[in-house]
């Protein structure tokens, strides 16, 4: 049975869009002109200032997604699919898959510059995040001269599908991309890639995989509270380099880093090389801005000139530091 | 329960008979007043079952009505359709003194009258059944296209919209002409 919602009073229809999830009302907004209109018009008045739009081109597919919720739910609004599977002649095309909408574009960039303009429009937010391939850096200068606000997010994936050595490009990324909250860089490099530029400030840089290329010079560089960094061939001599430069004073900002080893790494000698100030510390450990704690096993602290407590862990696996600002 | 559900509705205002209450009676005398929709049926609702509409909690506690008054001068709306109020009536009494529950089942199933139900709800300010209501609203889009949320809820195309557009401006053009000619006239 039919329900004509635009003869319904302004409260009862705002009601019913606030009830509405975001892939429903871009969905609704593609009914018609005065619909769009009137659904843009709600969420100037309303912004819903809690959404966080993800931007994507991953895999040669452009998609926005829209977190509702601290739980990090996602939920996809719309997607922008390449036109040249179709075997249509329609110069552009769009289909309904039950969630949300998907148009067909020849050109992929301009397609997901055309949904992105759309969405934020429509609900009168920005990029929060930007999540990317290999193939979507193009992305990287185009948010940054479209919004003036920085990302609060950015995550660069490796594409399985592209298995050459990334160098040039994970360059670029790293002196261009930006991010506030959350910085996450996986591909794939070759065994000679450095990078001698500087990251931050941001609150989290995780390299969930191919760390092999983070030195101890760019660990100093990294401006981060919180850093993780997988598949990494950083010294034992070079992690004493580093906690003396932390013990002096250096990354003041930190207060986690863990380190995941390539190979075994064998911490011969700790003591004696550094200022140990307690040891077999065991227990859960808050992390700082994060409701997650860290569990010590057989951890011993160490303390900075200034006072400045930090728990450190390690085998020959990992290597972990905590610091109890 | 409304009087009506008892089999005890009358089209004149002035003889509302009381429904029996449940058999645990509350010691102190709950007051009821008495509403009518369009169709002059007077429903007898307690103050409890009431207190879910906004607007005549207001109009009580405002008006500081006694029993006897209260009968003799049911609340009239006469924008409400007698079977809506008679679901609203319903509503308020199943729900009377309970918390509402996040997700209710006891909504009334005709989605034929769901567009009335929601103007009369709205009218008499019922928040929570309100909330329901466009929530089931809100259901009949899930999962589906443009063109079939267009279907649901009556949306017109664009060029339905702008052939109506045209049509209002024609309309208005005619009779802003027929105002200068009547204007015309009277100065003569």
């Amino acid at each position: 049975m039919p329900f004509p919602i635009l003869h319904t009073p302004f409260v009862v229809l705002s009601e019913i869009i606030n009830i509405l999830e975001p892939n429903e009302i871009v969905t609704a907004s593609f009914c018609s002109k005065n619909m769009r209109r009137l659904l843009k018009n709600h969420y100037q008045r309303r912004k819903p200032l809690e959404w966080k739009l993800i931007m994507i081109d991953y895999a040669y597919c452009g998609q926005i997604d829209i977190e509702t919720s601290e739980d990090d739910d996602r939920i996809t609004v719309i997607a922008e699919q390449p036109y040249r599977f179709e075997r249509t002649t329609l110069e552009s095309k769009i289909a309904f898959n039950t969630e949300f909408l998907e148009l067909y574009f020849e050109d992929h960039e301009m397609g997901i510059k055309m949904i992105v303009e759309y969405v934020t429009d429509l609900f009168n937010i920005g990029v929060y995040g930007l999540d990317i391939d290999r193939n979507g850096v193009w992305a990287i200068d185009w948010i940054s001269e479209w919004q003036e606000k920085m990302l609060a997010r950015f995550e660069f994936y490796k594409n399985s599908e592209i298995r050459w050595n990334g160098d040039a490009t994970i360059d670029y990324v790293l002196r261009n991309a930006r991010a506030s909250d959350y910085y996450n860089v996986e591909d794939v490099v070759s065994n000679t890639f450095q990078f001698d530029g500087k990251l931050g400030p941001m609150k989290q840089l995780y390299i969930p995989s191919e760390g092999q290329w983070v030195t101890l010079n760019n660990l100093i560089n990294f401006n981060a509270n919180h850093i993780v960094v997988r598949d990494s061939r950083l010294s034992v001599p070079g992690l004493y380099a580093f906690i003396r430069h932390w013990s002096a004073g250096g990354s003041p900002q930190l207060t986690f880093l863990k380190l995941e080893f390539e190979d075994v790494t064998d911490f011969e000698n700790f003591e004696e090389q550094l200022e140990v100030v307690e040891t077999d510390v065991v227990g859960d450990y808050r992390l700082r801005d994060r409701d997650q704690d860290y569990h010590f096993d057989n951890g011993c602290s160490i303390q900075r000139n200034d006072g400045v407590k930090a728990v450190i862990e390690f085998d020959i696996f990992h290597f972990v530091m905590m610091v109890f600002l | 329960m409304s009087s009506t559900e008892q089999g005890t509705s009358s089209a004149a205002p002035a003889e509302p008979t009381t429904a029996p209450e449940s058999a645990a009676a509350p010691e102190v005398p709950e007051s009821f007043y008495y509403v009518h929709g369009k169709d002059k049926v007077v429903h007898k609702v307690s103050a409890g079952a009431l207190q879910h509409s906004a607007l005549i909690h207001g109009m009580i506690s405002n008006l500081g009505y006694t029993e006897e008054q209260a009968k003799a001068n049911p609340f009239p709306f006469e924008n409400i359709d007698g079977d809506i109020l008679q679901m609203v009536v319903d509503w308020c009494n199943q729900h009377k003194g309970k918390p509402t529950p996040p997700e209710d089942t006891n909504l009334p199933k005709q989605k034929e009258k769901l567009f009335d139900l929601v103007l009369a709800v709205n009218y008499l300010e019922i928040k929570e059944l309100l909330t329901y209501c466009c929530k089931q609203v809100a259901m009949m889009v899930k999962g589906k296209s443009p063109e079939e949320i267009r279907e649901i809820w009556m949306i017109p195309t664009d060029a339905e919209d702008e052939a109506a557009e045209k049509e209002a401006k024609k309309r208005a053009g005619k009779e802003a002409a027929g105002e200068t000619a009547a204007a015309a006239g009277d100065a003569k």
